[in-house]
């Protein structure tokens, strides 16, 4: 599997090696291993349960919060281990930001839920610059237009898909270098859903973006790099349009063309 | 024959008619008849059910009316036509006489009553005869009539099963009755009470200092505005200024910060705090806190504080209310969505940031909710405020002086003997009703709040 | 925000997370957690430090109310009663003889031989009693000359135990000295009444008291709060009288317990005339405040018996009443039982609504039916509160004890069967 992770030309802004995560005695993740650069968006697929989105959780450390998981390997963030005890975890999450299913703005106005990570993590040093993120981040986040007005209302009042985007606005707008998405659109209707594409399209080359997804349409329309996982190991990782047409494993082939999953 | 043991003959011919009705009904299966709609013991409940609930309903309506009857005929007899005819006195010797005629050791006040005592014993006697006898009949033409509708096809547990579906509502019946006789003795007597004290000057005037005295249909000093304010001030300000952090602060740590083997010793612990009885607080805040307190004060330079001071009340309720800020406090915080603690997290929020700035805020309704019932139930906790509040009626916002609430008042209004025609006692009911609509009002509201929060993350 | 949106927008600016003032900021908010951290363990800390704080008082205070001094006192018997002879104290004659002695006289002039003319201020003016209890007990003592353990004034008691006046301090110096006096078990705590002398108080007549009006309050609320809560659950219809009930019974839930004492004093004994003090009027008023406890928690436990055990009986052909009482109702008693012990524990600890009704009765003689006046150990603690003599300090906390005793061990039971009998389905 080594020979795809040397493929790469630039320098990997994430990369994992070997990366195993139990919950209790359970293995959930057996030894994965990839490499993720800033010039595409990488997509895992594969079928419920089959841990794409636990690995997901371990590149910012977001499985610290479950008692009984424990990670095992080395993810590297700019070459810089990140469960080593001079990473921060606090600033590891400002730099690999996430959105999740289920948007899940809080409830605040809009114009605080942006500027949230900004006032927490100290970005911002005066008042002007905090709207001047907040604004930047909504325009970003294709939002801007529809709620220029109305800044102080509830995001929890918004649709399901404007409060999607609001949350990758809110995580825009710490300027973090890696976007981790955890099947941002399983949640939306079609059109929302086509919206938020359009905006990861956008948003490619700024950040390194990771989308996790159950819908192989969206893997290939989103997607430069696709990793398909399957009892929790990676079965195969390449171009996109390669493990579409071509995939080298007969797993993948089943999965693709629908045999399970 | 004393009522009891007529009670338990009734139970015993009851039991009777159930093994004969359940034997009767047993034939009919033995003999081969096709169709029985019942098991043999449906109409052996049956069968009892007619034996023993007219008896017994019986009984009970005749245990109320019978010692009136008693009266009337010992009053008819000779030897209380020398009685005095002032009511009041009237019935005094007659309770005594009735009293002696059950104990013959008791002291008696009235050489009239030790008369009448014989008497009362033989009416009393006559008429608990009487209504044995007539539950007797009762029971065995009830259990007679049950008998003879025992037949294969009679729908024995049919009959059974609509008893006991209204015996079921009957039941829930009984708090309806309870409210309704809350609600009623308290405006009953309210409502004789304004009769001598005007509703303004009960709720608006500013002195409080109750006598029987009443002068010309009115009586003076019944301004309750200090209670209520000393109500407020230990029950809604003191109190609650130890209860939400310590109560707020113990939810957090316990639910986001404490290992599970904490977690799992502290809640229990701090549930002891709400089992602990509320006279038993009153006795520790007398003893230890006041005086603590008072030597405390005496010491920065408050001379003039009271040994039993607003504070020392406000503060051991306080610390009653915590376990109940506490277990409110944390089913809000469970009530908000995981999703968005993880979003917080995943901004590189720390937990404490977390916790102040998105769990807090989104539990909050909950939170006030909670601290609504928490103040409805400080401001009607009685044992604590009369044992160590005092009695003087300020209307003072110095903690280390002495104020006195509703509850307090109302012990000592009805401490002694309760005549029902003084304004003082009457004056205890109407700070009863106050204190119920209050109560009631920051119950529903808090309950609406508690309910449209858990709602909106449903 | 003034200037067009898309014109504004900078190119990324990566933030120099290892620059000095982020490291500062960093460690700031780490310090803040670290204190918000420190603030909730000392919430938790605080209020556990108050009851460890409160049970030490009372405990400290009130193991000396279990504890009763006694003084020697030695009496010759036969010189003191005249002759009697053996046969005078076996069966028939036995209770004539006993009353034939006049055991105060004799304890008054033992006590004037042995202590001086004024030594009766050693003695509890009880003393007497137990002298006579103790002769009643074992006959034989008076054929001869025997020590009797016999307890002291309170003033003695309470210079043995803590501190008291300088009369006292001496006389039990003295006592002391002479090996006249010790400490023992006081058994006359668990097995006697209220009094008025704070050394020879027993607790048994309030805790009669409190057992009756218990026994009183669960036969009343018990059934009804099942019953309620089984037609609420499981028949009744949804309509406007429904949820008058479901409110009541909620409302009852939240009133304030003095409430119910105005509605015992205005109901059952203005209106129905029924005994003051008595431990039947105490149960009628615990139980409509113990019901609605009893009717949440036995609903809860309903409701979490699962649909497919009605739907099973259902299935074989059982009516309705059949499916809830042979199938429902013994999966949720394990559940009914623990709110029914949780309220009744409540009910024992309540002291505001029992004062209402008048059940503060001062009985030396533990009450013996349901119409007896009687008082219960709440009242009993808070009647002793505010006692003037000191000797009563220790009397409270001992009796509170005793209280505790019985609410944590209630509290506990309830506990064990919520955690033994959960059932998750």
């Amino acid at each position: 599997m080594l020979d795809n992770l040397a493929s790469a030309t630039t320098k990997p802004k994430m990369s994992a090696r070997d990366v195993r995560v139990f919950y209790g005695p359970k293995e959930a993740i057996k030894g994965v291993s990839i490499d993720i650069d800033m010039d595409n968006v990488v997509a895992f697929i594969g079928p419920s349960g089959c841990g794409k989105s636990t690995f997901l959780r371990t590149l910012n450390r977001m499985n610290d919060t479950i008692p009984i998981a424990r990670v095992e390997g080395d993810i590297t963030l700019d070459g810089e281990n990140i469960y080593s005890s001079s990473m921060d975890v606090v600033q590891l999450r400002a730099r690999v930001g996430m959105v999740f299913q289920k948007p899940n703005p809080f409830p605040k106005s809009i114009y605080d839920n942006v500027a949230y990570g900004p006032r927490i993590h100290g970005l911002a040093p005066n008042k002007a610059e905090l709207d001047q993120i907040v604004e930047n981040s909504l325009v970003r986040a294709g939002l801007w237009n529809e709620v220029k007005d109305r800044l102080q209302d509830s995001g929890t009042a918004l649709s399901g898909g404007q409060q999607q985007r609001l949350c990758i606005a809110r995580a825009i707008a710490v300027d973090p270098e890696v976007i981790l998405m955890d099947e941002p659109c399983s949640a939306l209707d079609p059109i929302a859903t086509a919206k938020i594409e359009e905006l990861i399209h956008e948003l490619r080359g700024r950040y390194a973006i990771v989308i996790v997804t159950h819908n192989m349409q969206q893997a290939a329309r989103v997607s430069q790099k696709t990793a398909f996982f399957h009892l929790g190991t990676m079965v195969e990782y390449g171009d996109t349009s390669d493990i579409f047409t071509n995939p080298r494993e007969e797993r993948t082939r089943d999965y693709i063309t629908g045999r399970y999953g | 024959m004393t009522i009891t043991a007529t009670f338990f003959l009734i139970a015993g011919l009851g039991l009777i008619a159930w093994v004969f009705a359940r034997a009767r009904a047993g034939r009919f299966i033995q003999s081969g008849v096709a169709s029985v709609h019942s098991l043999p013991s449906y109409h052996g409940w049956y069968a009892a059910m007619w034996a023993v609930v007219p008896a017994i309903l019986f009984l009970l309506v005749w245990s109320t009316i019978a010692p009136a009857l008693g009266s009337y005929q010992v009053l008819e007899s000779p030897l209380a036509a020398g009685l005095p005819t002032d009511a009041f006195e009237r019935a005094a010797i007659l309770s005594e006489a009735r009293a002696l005629s059950h104990n013959p050791d008791l002291k008696v006040f009235n050489d009239a009553a030790v008369k009448l005592a014989p008497l009362y014993a033989a009416a009393d006697s006559k008429y608990a005869m009487i209504g044995a006898l007539a539950a007797f009949l009762l029971c065995f033409a009830g259990g007679a009539f049950a008998f003879t509708r025992i037949r294969p096809d009679f729908r024995a547990r049919t009959q059974v099963e609509r008893t006991v579906m209204f015996g079921l509502l009957l039941a829930s019946l009984i708090a309806i009755l309870a409210t309704l006789g809350i609600v009623a003795s308290l405006i009953f007597e309210t409502v004789r009470f304004f009769g001598m004290v005007s509703p303004f000057e009960f709720l608006f005037g500013l002195d409080w200092n109750p006598s029987d005295k009443v002068v010309d249909g009115q009586a003076t000093g019944f301004g309750a505005v200090p209670l209520f304010w000393g109500t407020v001030f230990i029950g809604a300000i003191i109190a609650m200024l130890v209860a939400i952090p310590l109560g707020l602060m113990s939810a957090v740590y316990l639910t986001q910060y404490a290992s599970a083997n904490v977690r799992k010793w502290m809640k229990p612990i701090l549930e002891i705090l709400a089992g602990v009885p509320t006279v038993v607080y009153g006795y520790f805040a007398a003893l230890t806190v006041a005086p603590a307190l008072r030597s405390f004060a005496v010491s920065i330079g408050i001379t003039d504080a009271s040994s039993e001071s607003a504070l020392a009340a406000g503060l051991v309720m306080g610390v009653m209310i915590i376990p109940f800020v506490s277990s409110m406090a944390d089913d809000s915080i469970a009530a908000v969505p995981g999703s968005m603690r993880d979003g917080s997290l995943a901004m590189g929020a720390t937990k404490s940031e977390t916790i102040k700035q998105v769990l807090i805020p989104a539990a909050l309704p909950g939170v006030v909710g909670g601290v609504l019932l928490a103040v409805s139930r400080a401001i009607g906790e009685t044992m604590i405020v009369v044992m160590a509040a005092g009695l003087a009626a300020n209307l003072t916002a110095n903690p280390f002086a002495s104020v006195t609430t509703v509850t307090t008042q109302i012990v000592q209004l009805l401490t002694g003997d309760t005549d029902f025609d003084s304004p003082m006692t009457l004056a205890a009911f109407a700070l009863g009703l106050t204190l119920f609509v209050v109560t009631l009002l920051l119950n529903i509201v808090a309950l609406q709040i508690v309910k449209r929060y858990r709602e909106a993350y449903d | 925000m003034t200037a067009t949106p898309q014109a504004s927008a900078p190119a990324s600016r990566q933030t120099d997370w290892m620059g000095d003032a982020m490291q500062k900021r960093i460690a700031r908010r780490y310090a803040a957690e670290r204190r918000f951290k420190f603030l909730g363990l000392a919430a938790v800390a605080l209020s556990s430090l108050f009851l460890a704080f409160l049970l030490v008082v009372m405990i400290g205070n009130g193991a000396k109310g279990f504890v009763t001094t006694e003084a020697t006192l030695t009496i010759d018997l036969p010189a003191a009663t005249g002759s009697i002879s053996p046969d005078q104290l076996t069966e028939p004659r036995l209770a004539a003889t006993m009353a034939s002695i006049d055991v105060r006289r004799i304890f008054d002039q033992a006590v004037q031989a042995q202590y001086g003319d004024d030594g009766a201020r050693y003695f509890a003016s009880t003393a007497w009693t137990a002298l006579r209890n103790q002769l009643v007990e074992n006959p034989n003592l008076v054929m001869g000359k025997t020590s009797f353990w016999l307890p002291t004034s309170s003033d003695i008691d309470r210079a043995a135990k803590d501190r008291s006046t300088p009369e006292a301090e001496r006389d039990y110096a003295a006592l002391t000295k002479a090996g006249e006096v010790r400490q023992s078990f006081n058994m006359q705590f668990l097995t006697g009444s209220d009094g008025t002398d704070p050394a020879r108080v027993g607790i048994w007549g309030a805790l009669k008291g409190s057992l009756i009006t218990m026994v009183v309050t669960l036969f009343l609320a018990f059934p009804v709060g099942v019953l309620a809560a089984v037609y609420l659950e499981e028949y009744a219809p949804k309509n406007r009288f429904t949820d008058l009930i479901e409110v009541s019974i909620n409302n009852l839930a939240a009133v304030p317990s003095i409430i119910f004492g105005l509605l015992g004093l205005a109901v059952f004994l203005q209106f129905l005339s029924m005994p003051r003090s008595a431990a039947l009027v105490g149960g009628l008023t615990l139980a409509l405040m113990t019901m609605p406890v009893i009717v949440i928690a036995a609903r809860n436990a309903i409701k979490a018996v699962p649909p497919s055990i009605r739907e099973a009986a259902m299935g074989v052909g059982a009516s309705p009443i059949q499916v809830v009482f042979h199938h429902v109702l013994p999966l949720a008693i394990p559940g009914i039982m623990t709110g029914t012990i949780i309220g009744m524990a409540r009910a024992l600890g309540e002291t505001a609504p029992l004062l209402m009704i008048g059940m503060r009765a001062f009985t030396t003689t533990p009450p013996d039916g349901l119409t007896d006046p009687a008082t219960v150990l709440p009242v009993q603690i808070f009647l002793w509160s505010d006692e003037v003599n000191r000797g009563f300090v220790e009397k409270t906390s001992a009796a509170i004890i005793v209280l505790l005793v019985f609410l944590l061990t209630m509290n506990a039971i309830a506990v064990y069967l919520r955690n033994r009998f959960e059932t998750r389905w």
